[in-house]
């Protein structure tokens, strides 16, 4: 009997030991997009002192997202789901409940009422409609601060902004809320925008890029701002737009310098790398970041807290309406 | 000591045991192991099967519903874009188009915030009054964020409509002569085109496909005879939100699919049947059963016939041993089957064989022994008769009897000479019968008369051949028995009776008791150590010579006489001298 008994010891302790370990899982919609690829390894190495954490690449459909959550519902002390669709999260938020387990979305923010559904619900995230608020704020300080009367960017004197907007995917909440977000900024601040064309990129380079050249065969003279609901279409617009003449380094000092007449402003949110880079190069104005870094510290912390149990009071976010923490947006420019 | 586990078992009972042992664990082995495989294998296949189903048919929905909102974007970006007073017939157009375009779209409209109808395809059979009392347009304001579906009804605000439809809503903003304003677009989708998507899947008898609303109401079922609906697996649905598992509905097997669906908070329930899967397996069971069954059978059979074609052979062979352990050594086997077993049975026939001849050679040897023995014991002429009987011859010589001399002297040269005989062990009875004379003879004159003597023989028998000397010791011991105060009589009968020679010799006196018989007969066996040599010794030379035939009788009457017969067979003359 002694001698079974030392294995069976040995395996309980190593049973146990590992279990000392609580596993997270973690949901992506979509691998592919590098903003979110980059995000799930942020949340990753966040809490990697804390959590033995696994990724799932939902692929962008909802059903294998279910599976996903599904199988890992009996393994996973806690879970980390950016949704695929914001309305299935009224689902899986139910099944969760039912199964006590807690649950903490990013990314793709689920309605309120569906939050409150499960008291072990929360989102982490930044509010949309800050990015855009940010966007029109920094572009309002290169136009001068002063509605009335612009500086020189308003390249034809009428003291009119004429506007291109490329929107991300048409119906997608980001899209629609920093659009009318920095619209409405704009507005409140007394700015004039002629909004020449809204045209949808459905977030993507090579999209903007298409379109971009089609604006450019209508309204080539007429442009003096792109608003760009995200990086990568502004970079794609960048692209066609340089290979269509405008950011030319006319002093060849190795940057674009925005007194050129041949720049102009493109904006973007999110803070890819590229993005910076472009920046830094003088052919982006200025990007907001939505920082995923900083978010992913909240996600980490607070699934910490909620599987540890400790009084959520104690982090360093605050809770609002006991179901959100907020990530302001930064400037880069 | 070791400890005897297994009790000795025959050849049959090992072979059949470990045949059958070896046949069974290997197909219990192979056939659960089999079993184990086909279940996961059918398990991971019907589960992924299933849900492979509900994925197509979950997709189908989803590429309707987004096919929808493609509509509803275009629309929402053209009146955005499109001035809805300015360009009101283009926009009217992109309206009639779209909903024209698109079978299932039933109608299409644009409101403003207070209800009012602005744009759509049946703009004049439009309810004008409470369209902002609609739980579509409420819920259009109130969340801006999505699209709503509504529970599927007949209400639709075109007067002229009275099909079942779902009402798609969301809040919009729209430009109306250069000011952004916001409203609601509804979409009304003929209901046919979502439960026609559903009907187009096969989920085996008794399947079924459920809708449920986000308040677990059902929105939809895919059972054309059930009015129910099936309120079993909206149960199951309800309880468990998501996911896929297997479970009993009825007496059938079922595995159930829930999926939520995208932009709504409707959820998919597809309810497979599994049950041929279940049956299936319970074939396989049968068959592995029915397939043990059968080599047990067989296995028993051929083990039986393979072990008794080993043992047959030995239990032939264990036969015989006993026959030979019983000295019967005349015993042949005759065996057929494994080799091995044919060579020990020749092995044993041949030193049965080589037993035999030793015995009989032994036999033989022995008997000879005991012929030549007997030889001399016959060849002997007892001493003290010659004594006596030149005793008596001087006797009668010193009183002058010289007529006696001469008589005695005769018989005793004949006497003699029959004794010898030239060295023959037979000789015709005749010459025996005169040898007994001779010998009564002398002795009659030896005892002075104190007998009397007389013969009756057949003479028919004078020529058959008789063992020498063999009367003598009889009549001898009939002289010394029978004397006494009276004249003894000794009668000597020879005759031939149903191939027996026949010799008695009787003489009167005073008989002997049964229980002397008895003795005499023991002492004759050689199993009483009394000796009576003269007796025994004819009795041995009978039995050697003649076989167990020949015997010897005594009878006797008591105060009257005692008879001793001798048997001798007939035929036994021709048998030459060994």
């Amino acid at each position: 009997m002694k001698y079974i008994c030392l294995p069976v010891l040995f395996l309980l302790l190593i049973a146990s030991c590992s279990r000392g370990g609580k596993s997270a899982s973690l949901f992506l919609y979509n691998m592919k997009d590098p903003y979110v690829r980059t995000f799930g390894n942020q949340i990753k190495s966040e809490s990697s002192q804390i959590f033995e954490m696994q990724i799932f690449d939902s692929q962008n459909s909802q059903i294998i997202q279910n599976e996903f959550i599904e199988n890992q519902i009996d393994s996973a002390h806690i879970m980390l789901i950016n949704p695929v669709d914001r309305l299935g999260a009224y689902s899986i938020i139910k099944k969760l409940k039912s199964v006590n387990m807690p649950v903490i979305f990013f990314n793709r923010e689920p309605l309120f009422e569906d939050l409150e559904i499960w008291d072990q619900a929360y989102y982490v995230g930044a509010r949309a409609e800050q990015s855009g608020q940010i966007q029109a704020e920094m572009l309002m300080e290169l136009f001068g601060d002063d509605g009335e009367n612009l500086n020189k960017y308003d390249r034809n004197g009428n003291d009119i902004i004429e506007t291109v907007i490329l929107k991300g995917e048409q119906g997608h909440q980001d899209a629609e809320t920093r659009t009318s977000e920095v619209l409405r900024t704009f507005t409140e601040n007394h700015f004039r925008l002629d909004i020449l064309i809204t045209e949808v990129a459905n977030w993507n380079r090579d999209e903007a890029f298409e379109k971009m050249k089609q604006i450019l065969d209508r309204y080539s003279e007429d442009i003096e701002l792109v608003i760009s609901n995200n990086d990568a279409m502004a970079l794609g617009a960048i692209s066609l737009m340089t290979q269509e003449g405008f950011f030319r380094d006319s002093n060849e000092n190795g940057r674009i310098d925005k007194d050129d007449s041949s720049w102009l402003p493109v904006v973007g949110i999110d803070g890819l790398i590229e993005a910076v880079n472009s920046i830094n190069e003088g052919f982006l104005y200025g990007t907001v970041i939505n920082d995923s870094r900083l978010q992913a510290k909240a996600i980490a912390e607070l699934a910490d807290f909620l599987c540890s149990g400790k009084d959520l009071k104690g982090m360093n976010y605050p809770l609002d309406r006991g179901k959100y923490i907020w990530i302001d947006y930064k400037v880069f420019q | 000591m070791k400890k005897k586990i297994l009790p000795n078992l025959s050849i049959e009972q090992n072979i059949l045991i470990a045949t059958l042992s070896i046949v069974m664990i290997v197909l219990l082995i192979t056939s659960s192991v089999y079993y184990a495989v086909f279940t996961y294998r059918t398990d991971s296949l019907v589960e992924s099967q299933s849900r492979e189903i509900n994925k197509q048919i979950v997709l189908n929905y989803e590429s309707y519903i987004n096919s929808v909102i493609e509509t509803a974007h275009y629309i929402q970006y053209a009146s955005l874009n499109l001035d809805v007073k300015d360009s009101y017939e283009k926009l009217q157009d992109v309206f009639l188009y779209n909903s024209e375009i698109k079978k299932d779209v039933v109608s299409l409209f644009l409101f403003d915030e207070e209800g009012n109808k602005l744009l759509g395809n049946d703009l004049n059979s439009v309810v004008i009054y409470h369209i902002a009392e609609n739980e579509w347009f409420q819920n259009g304001v109130t969340e801006k964020a999505i699209f709503h579906f509504s529970a599927p009804h007949s209400q639709s605000v075109s007067l002229n409509r009275n099909e079942v439809i779902i009402s798609v809503s969301r809040f919009v903003e729209f430009t109306y002569k250069g000011i952004k304003k916001s409203g609601v677009i509804l979409i009304e989708l003929n209901f046919r085109t979502l439960t026609d998507l559903a009907e187009k899947t096969n989920l085996g008898e008794g399947g079924h496909i459920l809708i449920l609303n986000d308040d677990d109401s059902l929105i939809y079922h895919s059972g054309k005879g059930y009015k129910e609906g099936f309120p079993e697996s909206l149960q199951i649905a309800v309880e468990h939100y998501l996911g896929g598992f297997r479970t009993k509905i009825g007496n059938k097997e079922m595995f159930i699919n829930i999926n939520t669906l995208i932009h709504t908070r409707w959820r998919i329930v597809t309810v497979n049947n599994i049950n041929e899967i279940a049956l299936a397996r319970q074939q396989i069971l049968l068959i592995l059963l029915f397939i043990i069954i059968i080599s047990f059978f067989v296995t028993t059979t051929v083990s039986l016939v393979i072990s008794s074609r080993i043992s047959r052979p030995m239990n032939e062979l264990k036969k015989t041993m006993f026959k030979v352990e019983n000295r019967d050594f005349n015993t042949k086997v005759e065996v057929t089957g494994q080799k091995e077993v044919v060579r020990l049975a020749k092995s044993f026939n041949s030193m049965v064989e080589e037993i035999r001849k030793l015995m009989k050679e032994v036999v033989s040897e022995q008997r000879e022994k005991r012929k030549t023995e007997l030889k001399a014991l016959q060849n002997q002429i007892n001493p003290h008769f010659l004594y006596n009987t030149l005793d008596s011859i001087v006797w009668l010589a010193e009183n002058e009897r010289s007529d006696d001399v001469v008589t005695t002297v005769i018989a005793l040269a004949r006497f003699f000479r029959i004794s010898i005989s030239k060295g023959e062990t037979f000789i015709p009875v005749k010459d025996e019968i005169s040898h007994i004379r001779n010998y009564l003879t002398i002795q009659k004159i030896r005892y002075v008369d104190k007998f009397e003597y007389k013969f009756i023989v057949e003479p028919e028998i004078y020529e058959y051949k008789v063992m020498k000397l063999i009367l003598q010791p009889i009549v001898e011991n009939a002289i010394y028995h029978g004397i006494g105060d009276e004249t003894e009589k000794i009668t000597i009968k020879a005759y031939k009776k149903d191939d027996f020679l026949i010799f008695e010799v009787e003489n009167s006196g005073y008989g002997i008791t049964e229980e002397r018989i008895e003795e005499i007969y023991k002492v004759l066996k050689g199993t009483h150590s009394k000796s009576s040599v003269g007796m025994r010794n004819v009795y041995l030379r009978l039995k050697l010579f003649y076989g167990e035939e020949a015997d010897i009788k005594i009878s006797s009457i008591l105060d009257e006489m005692t008879c001793i017969t001798l048997f001798i067979p007939a035929e036994s003359h021709y048998i030459k001298e060994p």
